[in-house]
């Protein structure tokens, strides 16, 4: 995803604001990291550039 | 989804085996061809499409709909993500090498994009940065409020007899449920809030999940709507509406 996407994103549980913490980068593009509800403290991973933001609940299927 | 409304439940399977490599995910079809057409009428801005699949409509929004300007596709399922990331990074997405391997595009006239030269770019992809960006999501639920200029749905919408449900990623692809409206009533009631006051909703609509039970949803969620585009083909007829907040709003 691209780091200018952290303007139109929220957190799926009460639509409050995520936080950013980038482990992987290349360039504007992130790769590997975790956004991280600043209400919630729930934290969502991004994997190979993709954010899942499924809330928890959702989230354990493949 | 006009072939796949007849067919038990193997015969669907079948037809999703030969329509794509991976079974798991919808392959565009005569519907994405039409969301795809209604997209580059009217999308416009920043423009979110929810359950991208193969990411196919996403990616003639972001090459070829002249009013739009980035793209964002979500989807709730894991393998639909990747393969909309693998084509938002250009590998294996290419809509002319996927019609001359195996046809898969869509097959309406008007539908198709298949006699398009690559030309009509607007998004520069030489930076080795995504055409557009995926999300893994629950319809709207992770984005902020006026997010988007246009957001565009092609719901899952056969109505599906739940003891003949499948349980696999291509089924909640494909089936809205008993009243095929499974989808699109939260859909309906949620698209508003990421919808900028002026932005407009893009939604695919089949006779099959009954057109005027949409319509009452539609009304009841306050939109205002016209049609877009509408083809009719031999089991039913896709129409796009494009939705706008309704004048109480």
């Amino acid at each position: 995803m691209k780091e200018s996407l952290m303007d139109i994103l929220c957190d799926p549980l009460d639509k409050s604001d995520l936080e950013l913490e980038v482990d992987e980068r290349d360039g504007e593009e992130i790769i590997e990291g975790r956004l991280v509800g600043t209400v919630t403290g729930e934290v969502y991973p991004i994997e190979d550039g993709i954010p899942n933001l499924l809330p928890p609940d959702m989230r354990d299927e493949e | 989804m006009t072939d796949r409304t007849g067919g038990a439940d193997g015969t669907k399977r079948d037809l999703a085996a030969s329509r794509g490599i991976e079974t798991d995910v919808y392959q565009p079809a005569e519907d994405s061809g039409l969301l795809a057409s209604a997209v580059e009428k009217r999308g416009r801005g920043r423009l979110l499409e929810v359950g991208t699949g193969s990411g196919w409509v996403a990616a003639r929004a972001a090459r070829e709909a002249p009013e739009v300007t980035s793209v964002v596709a979500s989807d709730l399922s894991p393998h639909a993500c990747r393969a909309a990331r693998r084509r938002a990074m250009g590998a294996g997405g290419d809509d002319r090498t996927r019609n001359e391997a195996g046809g898969q595009g869509p097959t309406g006239d008007d539908a198709g994009g298949d006699d398009r030269p690559n030309g009509g770019a607007t998004v520069d992809v030489a930076d080795g940065s995504p055409l557009f960006d995926v999300v893994r999501a629950d319809l709207v639920a992770p984005f902020a409020d006026d997010a988007f200029d246009t957001v565009a749905f092609n719901p899952p919408y056969l109505p599906t007899d739940p003891e003949n449900e499948w349980d696999d990623w291509m089924e909640r692809a494909l089936s809205g449920g008993e009243s095929g409206r499974e989808l699109i009533d939260p859909f309906l009631e949620t698209v508003g809030r990421v919808l900028a006051p002026d932005g407009v909703a893009l939604l695919l609509v089949s006779s099959l999940t009954g057109y005027g039970a949409v319509l009452d949803a539609v009304r009841e969620c306050g939109f205002d709507h016209e049609v877009v585009v509408e083809e009719s083909y031999p089991f039913e007829t896709l129409s796009v509406l494009a939705l706008t907040h309704g004048s109480e709003t």
